[in-house]
């Protein structure tokens, strides 16, 4: 039987893993820590723009299951919020065991707590990998979804140092790339000033440290806007920040919480007695970073060069997704890059051409983008999702966006992918 | 326990990482410290560029070249024992907290004296520590040791602590109710002892292999004993000591889990080889006899070559000691 071993439980991993195991593998999902989602564990929000057209092309494609267990773990579905329509926002705290579930009945083998640090590798194919505890996994073909985030080093070098995030480095041991390790040189992004990295976009706060008055606001609204007073406003924070469709005036001006279990706080990082001087937020405490009043996570060090089919430049069988695959934010793009990498893991195995999507749909046009603007100086400094910024501008523009199930079903149904992701090619 | 060990600096998580070789970026472990782009480090636990990052002033404020880089004490000794012809045991009392710090296998000290120039310190592996008092053994066959002793000189300068007196320290410090073979020739009689007062510690099952080896005198047989080894004593480690390794390899009841060799590297390579015929790999500990001069990796006097052809600071490295070409 076909193996396919994804590292990397993030998003795009459980992806990968799912698409794999849907496509005929037998899959091995190894994750660092102790739960499955990565950032997505501090994530939350989707469908909201273009969002709403990549996960439905997904659905469309036969690879929604993701996206339907997070449509059932939504709290707040149809939110506006500043230069955001139609969201919806997953709950964090439960979303995970769901999400376990779901690839435990598709048959997937999930490893947590085994911190892949050696690759051994056959000419242009890995053989092996090694955990820390020197025990072996060997595969046919591997999907490196380890992201690009962390670890303290980096984050000190780059950023304002650990911040204590969601990836908890120290715990569990720092990310380990199986790009690098499998000696392929990787590609880095940079901030507009062109140093390296770019901070995560938001911190958590936690919902009971916020007064009643807003905390049943912002359950009943899903979201508040609160103007920030005159002497907080702070537009160079902007420049730093990896969520590019959140640096725009509304979120330099105002304070955006969106509930996502906890209170999503739509800025890199904010000063803790700063913050408290905003009413509301007297006693506010952070959730994630734990130190979200002096920095965030650092992204983007350790980009795979990789094809728009998601293979790994000169390695045959190593595939990417995820951050790991090019600039790209949010879980959505982790998903929809997820699904394509571990079809083609499998692909690779039976030695069928591989897929690429199509650019009449905006995930295939998506990819080709990121891929092309990466090798550009400029475009290396800015980052890529359906939700805004540049990106969505374009799938505006090309008539790619979509909120219409109907339209993109009908789309997917002309390339001819539809339930793709479905097909047992084994 | 791990087979393999990964190769470490002994000096992490000590009051003395980062050191000097972090300022050139020749950290031996951290990737950003080696002047690298992004983290790509064999994670131990902590984040060396985060400890430089709140030790930055570290080095700044010591700009006095005399200023000692760890430990110092000029003391006397206060025993001066000859055990056999070159060889003496000496003690000698230092404060507590420097004794204490000497007290893990694997520390070592430099001695010179007082009056001498820097050049003239020598490492020597500690014995044991009892209170204050730093027990070492040391054979005056090079200049800088005849010196220290010569005209019945009784002042000694010690600085330390160094730790990476054994390769492969991790297997001792993690090994507990473990079957151990320590395999002892002449002067690696001292460092014998303060391994096994370790591994006692974690009840472990000691069978020591003594050979009294150039030095011509077993002289730690007694206190072995009394910490509960099982001793054998033999004439020739090439030959007695050698057929009773190769026998406990042969069988494997008996087979232990844990090889410690405390002497020369002759004795070492003989292990391996045993090891070798006998078609067992089993964890191996040695003692580390390689010629130093600074003890800080900077002058790479200690420098070895490992067989995938990397450069190794044997002063601070840690590794396998199967891991080095046979010179």
């Amino acid at each position: 039987m076909i193996k396919v071993v994804v590292v990397g439980g993030g998003w795009a991993g459980c992806a990968a893993a799912l698409s794999a195991a849907k496509a005929g593998a037998q899959v091995i999902l190894l994750e660092r820590t102790d739960l499955l989602l990565g950032t997505g564990l501090v994530g939350g929000i989707f469908r909201n723009n273009g969002r709403f057209t990549a996960a439905e092309e997904a659905i469309a494609m036969g690879g929604g299951d993701l996206f339907v267990a997070m449509d059932a773990n939504t709290k707040h579905r149809g939110i506006h919020f500043p230069g955001h329509s139609h969201a919806s926002f997953y709950d964090v705290t439960t979303m995970e065991p769901l999400v376990k579930k779901i690839l435990q009945n598709y048959g997937i083998e999930i490893k947590t707590r085994s911190r892949v640090s050696g690759v051994t590798k056959y000419g242009k194919k890995i053989q092996h990998l090694t955990f820390d505890n020197e025990e072996i996994v060997t595969g046919d073909a591997f999907v490196d979804t380890t992201g690009t985030t962390g670890p303290m080093g980096n984050c000190l070098k780059y950023g304002n140092g650990c911040a204590m995030c969601i990836l908890r480095c120290p715990t569990f041991g720092p990310r380990v790339s199986l790009t690098a390790k499998a000696d392929v040189k990787e590609v880095m992004g940079k901030k507009a000033d062109g140093s390296y990295g770019a901070m995560s976009g938001s911190c958590k706060i936690n919902k009971d440290s916020l007064s009643s008055e807003l905390k049943n606001q912002l359950e009943k609204e899903g979201m508040v806007v609160i103007p920030l007073p005159e002497n907080l406003k702070k537009s160079g924070m902007l420049g730093k920040k990896a969520c590019s469709q959140y640096a725009i005036a509304d979120y330099a001006e105002n304070i955006v919480l969106i509930d996502t279990g906890h209170a999503k706080l739509m800025t890199p990082f904010f000063p803790l007695d700063m913050l408290r001087t905003i009413p509301g937020l007297e006693r506010a405490r952070y959730e994630d970073p734990y130190s979200g009043g002096v920095g965030n996570s650092i992204r983007y060090l350790g980009i795979a060069p990789c094809d728009n089919s998601l293979k790994v430049e000169s390695i045959d069988n190593l595939f990417c997704a995820g951050e790991k695959s090019g600039i790209l934010v949010g879980h959505t793009e982790a998903v929809v890059t997820g699904l394509l990498a571990g079809h083609n893991a499998v692909r690779y195995c039976l030695d069928m051409k591989y897929l690429e999507l199509p650019t009449e749909l905006a995930s295939g046009d998506f990819i080709q983008f990121i891929h092309k603007q990466m090798a550009t100086e400029e475009g290396i400094k800015l980052r890529y999702t359906f939700s805004g910024s540049i990106y969505f501008d374009r799938m505006k523009d090309l008539g790619l966006y979509s909120a219409q199930r109907g339209e993109i079903i009908e789309r997917i149904r002309k390339t001819g992918l539809t339930d793709v992701y479905n097909t047992c090619l084994v | 326990m791990l087979k393999n060990l990964p190769m470490q600096c002994i000096d992490i998580n000590s009051p003395y990482c980062p050191c000097l070789l972090s300022e050139t970026n020749h950290c031996t472990f951290c990737s950003h410290l080696k002047g690298e782009a992004t983290c790509d480090c064999n994670w131990s636990g902590v984040c060396i560029l985060y400890e430089k990052q709140w030790q930055k002033n570290k080095w700044d404020n010591d700009n006095d070249i005399d200023t000692p880089l760890r430990l110092e004490a000029e003391t006397k000794f206060s025993r001066k024992e000859q055990i056999s012809k070159d060889t003496y045991l000496l003690a000698m009392e230092v404060n507590s907290d420097f004794a204490q710090s000497l007290e893990k296998s694997g520390s070592f000290v430099f001695l010179r004296r007082p009056t001498d120039q820097q050049f003239y310190h020598f490492p020597v592996g500690v014995m044991k520590v009892t209170g204050n008092i730093i027990h070492v053994v040391v054979e005056t066959i090079g200049p800088k040791s005849t010196r220290l002793l010569a005209d019945n000189n009784n002042q000694v300068l010690v600085r330390g602590p160094y730790y990476n007196g054994i390769f492969g320290q991790p297997w001792i410090d993690n090994i507990d109710n473990g079957k151990i073979l320590l395999i002892v020739g002449g002067i690696g009689q001292a460092p014998a002892i303060s391994i096994a007062r370790q591994l006692v510690k974690k009840n472990n099952n000691i069978t020591a292999i003594v050979a009294p080896g150039k030095i011509g005198h077993i002289f730690i047989a007694e206190e072995l004993t009394e910490l509960g080894v099982s001793v054998q004593e033999v004439a020739s480690m090439r030959q007695a000591g050698m057929r009773y390794l190769s026998a406990s390899l042969a069988n494997t009841q008996e087979c232990p889990e844990l090889i410690i060799s405390a002497g020369p590297d002759d004795q070492h390579y003989g292990i391996i080889a045993a090891m070798h015929t006998a078609g067992v790999n089993i964890p191996m500990a040695a003692t580390n006899n390689t010629t130093m001069c600074c003890g800080e990796g900077i002058c790479g006097s200690c420098q070895k070559v490992t067989k995938d052809n990397k450069r190794v600071r044997t002063c601070k490295v840690q590794t396998d000691f199967r891991h080095f070409i046979q010179e």
